[in-house]
């Protein structure tokens, strides 16, 4: 028996915690294309906003995107919820409420990790350098906490809703991170474009730690059609779409009541499944990326109105009040 | 000759540890022959220890005033507070006394007030008592108990005398640090425990899972107990989420419980509602219920009196039982056990008197620089004017306010409160200390084994609240066998 508002802030947690983490990636991974970009190849900073779906808050608070105002924003800026501070510290407000479901060192690591990045969010800022050592520390404490789930928490129902919150954040995160390469435009005379875009998506899969599994279960050339079916469809990469929806899943089945938000999940894989991923081009990705996170975001409403807000309608079901 | 002892001041007051010649006291032996094996860097070493310790286990509490900086650790002192096993025997007796009279006498209150009729208890400070519930009237929960945690305070003067300073019937706190002191104390100290036969205090937890779960209206099945708290910026929220867990009961705030058409509780989980027998209420009675107390009150459950009233779940403590934690209510606490129990009080009462009074009253606005005056209805030392250490300008100002309503103070005696030696930069000096142990009734008494010893942690100051300063001590009920002292 678990309290709503237990599940609900466990799932949060999750969430937040995952939405750090791949901030971290995907501002690595972006400053890894950037890099990797021959000259004069078209590529603004506010790509990645408009992936993260923050450019209208970014808006709000800066003027003229520009790398460092962005990286402000997305790493240390607490009016921005998704910043790497403000998901973390919203991932250890949340671990008060329920310290007594999670192993013991659970709040210290937690704790670990929030001072952490507290203490150093401002030097990430500074520049590209110090960025990614910075975020890599984030992704390695990260890294840590999951370790200690997976080793020392019981698979109960504060563990599936953990796993729930995680795949789900880390699905749409996969396919927003995918969204960069899309927004790049190579200039008409680039020479080798091919070579170009082979170097784009490399770094893509760099970001989100696939490179070597790519290599192992796919292939050593990289090609967009080739690292677009790894990321979304291959069914045992961890941070592949498919492989989150299976996840989702998995948890759902051990939970009670889970007919309706497994209707979404189901619905959602089954329209993955059938996308044929090769007819893929730059110019429909983007909308196809953009479906995928309306499909994850009906998801995530289906599980809160399953779990968490099933009450809030306030009448109340017979068939609990008769037993 | 103990080095500890050799430099710890003489002072006027009653040593909890080391009597008029600077001796350890006989159930203080023990302690003192193994602090004397520690050096100053040992003794250090130790409390470094300690501290880290508090970081890891997470033991914090929060000042209101902090909102910003919820956590701080737990101030906590290495050096333990011992009592001998006679003295609390007696001590526990008092208090059981005590409790079970109080409740008799709330039980009486809220139906034939036949304390009031036979004029042992004035009508005027029960209608002056703002924690008085009338919409509790006519109800008698399961077994008459209305209390069913307390904390009382007990403070030593300087003859040795304990005395019982005030009752705290609403929402006691501080029992979770009681026990993570003996936690720290046995991580600390392990030899300790081996060398003298202190008395375990751990099975409060299980005490008061069990004085919970028999008040379940469902008898038979294993109760729903859940802890209500008010949330993680109530300065005992780590309390609460601890008392929860050692039970394994739900820790819930007021939004997760609703009342259903047939006027029982329910919480609501992942899985449905699901009914709920017992509830540990670590809230205010006037935040309980917006239907019938404030109506603004975003922590409590619409319709748990209702629920409540129609027997369907228990309440600790009952809505109203904090009739009885009233400072001009406590005067009357001696008559109240003569009166129910017909029994002398084991434990006195601090000398009270009551502003309501004239002649009482015209006593303390002359001995005001001398007196400890207290609002009926604060808790936790707010509001309260220590006569001594005021300034005329404050003392004026308390004048006015008894004045004005003096139902609401009572005042008295400065007490010259025992002392404890406590570490303070390297060496032990003497601080003021008191003593809260738990009561627990429902279907039976039980007393925790000493209780929760609060020190002030500056030289010469009272004040031992934890939100004003104050500091802890693991408190050692030592069984030394026949014949002891």
């Amino acid at each position: 028996m678990m309290l709503s508002r237990v599940a609900e802030n466990l799932y949060w947690m999750a969430r937040y915690l995952e939405r750090a983490e791949n901030t971290a990636r995907f501002i690595n991974s972006t400053t890894q294309v950037l890099l990797d970009l021959p000259r004069g190849a078209s590529f603004g900073w506010d790509v990645l906003l408009k992936a993260a779906g923050l450019d209208a808050l970014y808006d709000e608070h800066y003027g003229q995107p520009n790398e460092a105002d962005i990286m402000r924003f997305l790493i240390l800026d607490e009016r921005n919820p998704s910043s790497i501070v403000a998901s973390i510290h919203s991932a250890r407000e949340n671990t008060r409420t329920f310290r007594e479901v999670l192993p013991m060192e659970m709040w210290e690591r937690i704790n670990g990790l929030y001072l952490y990045i507290r203490d150093h969010a401002a030097r990430a800022a500074r520049g590209r350098g110090p960025r990614w050592e910075v975020l890599n520390g984030v992704i390695e404490r990260r890294q840590s906490i999951i370790g200690l789930l997976t080793g020392s928490m019981s698979h109960d129902l504060a563990y599936q809703f953990l796993k729930l919150g995680r795949n789900v954040e880390r699905a749409d995160m996969t396919t927003r991170i995918l969204d960069v390469n899309s927004a790049v435009r190579l200039p008409s005379d680039t020479t080798a474009p091919e070579t170009a875009r082979e170097r784009l998506w490399m770094s893509t899969l760099n970001g989100l730690s696939a490179y070597q599994m790519y290599r192992l279960h796919v292939g050593v050339h990289v090609s967009g059609p080739a690292v677009l079916r790894f990321l979304l469809a291959d069914p045992h990469f961890p941070r592949s779409v498919s492989h989150c929806l299976g996840e989702i899943e998995n948890c759902l089945c051990d939970l009670v009541n889970y007919e309706e938000p497994l209707k979404v999940a189901r619905y959602a894989w089954k329209r993955l499944d059938g996308e044929r991923l090769d007819d893929l081009t730059a110019e429909n990705l983007h909308d196809r990326l953009d479906q995928m996170q309306g499909d994850l975001a009906e998801l995530h409403t289906a599980i809160s109105r399953q779990y968490f807000h099933l009450h809030q309608q306030s009448a109340l079901p017979e068939q609990t009040l008769s037993q | 000759m103990n080095s500890l002892i050799a430099h710890y001041p003489s002072t006027e007051f009653f040593d909890e540890l080391v009597d008029g010649e600077r001796r350890p006291r006989p159930a203080a032996r023990t302690l003192f022959q193994h602090l004397e094996a520690l050096d100053a860097a040992g003794l250090d070493e130790r409390r470094e220890a300690v501290n880290a310790a508090i970081m890891t286990m997470g033991i914090t509490f929060t000042v209101y005033s902090e909102a910003g900086n919820i956590d701080r650790a737990w101030p906590f002192d290495i050096i333990p507070r011992v009592l001998s096993r006679r003295e609390w025997t007696r001590i526990e007796e008092g208090l059981k006394q005590r409790l079970t009279a109080l409740n008799l006498f709330i039980d009486d209150l809220y139906n034939e007030q036949r304390i009031v009729r036979d004029g042992v208890f004035p009508l005027e400070v029960l209608e002056g008592s703002r924690n008085f519930r009338a919409q509790c009237k006519g109800i008698t929960p399961r077994f008459g108990v209305w209390a069913h945690v307390c904390g009382t305070d007990l403070v030593r003067d300087k003859d040795g005398t304990v005395y019982v300073l005030e009752d705290n019937l609403r929402v006691p706190s501080g029992v979770s640090y009681m026990l993570e002191n003996r936690q720290l104390m046995k991580r600390l100290f392990p030899d300790l425990f081996r060398a003298s036969d202190i008395l375990p205090v751990d099975d409060y937890p299980a005490r008061l899972h069990d004085t919970l779960a028999a008040l379940s209206p469902r008898t038979g099945l294993r109760p729903v107990v859940v802890v209500l708290t008010p949330g993680i910026y109530n300065s005992a929220y780590f309390e609460h989420s601890y008392l929860a867990q050692k039970m394994g009961a739900f820790l819930v705030e007021g939004s997760d419980l609703v009342v259903g058409e047939d006027d029982c509780v329910y919480m609501k989980t992942v899985s449905g509602l699901r009914r709920v027998d017992v509830i540990y209420r670590r809230i205010d009675d006037d935040f309980l219920d917006p239907e019938a107390f404030r109506p603004d009150s975003a922590l409590g459950v619409k319709g748990l009196m209702r629920a409540w009233r129609a027997g369907n779940v228990g309440i600790a403590n009952a809505p109203g039982a904090g009739v009885a934690d009233d400072k001009v209510v406590y005067a009357f606490v001696p008559k109240v056990i003569q009166y129910y129990l017909d029994q002398e009080p084991i434990i006195p009462n601090v000398p009270s008197y009551l502003c309501m009074y004239e002649k009482d009253k015209e006593y303390v606005l002359a001995n005001l620089d001398k007196l400890v005056v207290k609002p009926a209805n604060e808790s936790g030392g707010y509001g309260m004017l220590i006569g001594p250490r005021a300034t005329p300008e404050e003392r004026k100002q308390f004048a006015e306010l008894i004045q004005a309503n003096p139902r609401n103070y009572m005042a008295q005696p400065t007490l010259a409160l025992s002392t404890a030696p406590t570490l303070v930069d390297h060496h032990l000096e003497p601080r003021h200390l008191d003593l809260r142990p738990f009561i627990l009734q429902s279907d039976r008494l039980y007393c925790t084994t000493g209780g929760l010893t609060r020190v002030a942690m500056k030289s010469g100051s009272l004040v031992v609240n934890s939100s004003q300063g104050g500091g802890a001590k693991d408190t050692w009920i030592v069984d030394m066998g026949e014949g002891e002292e």
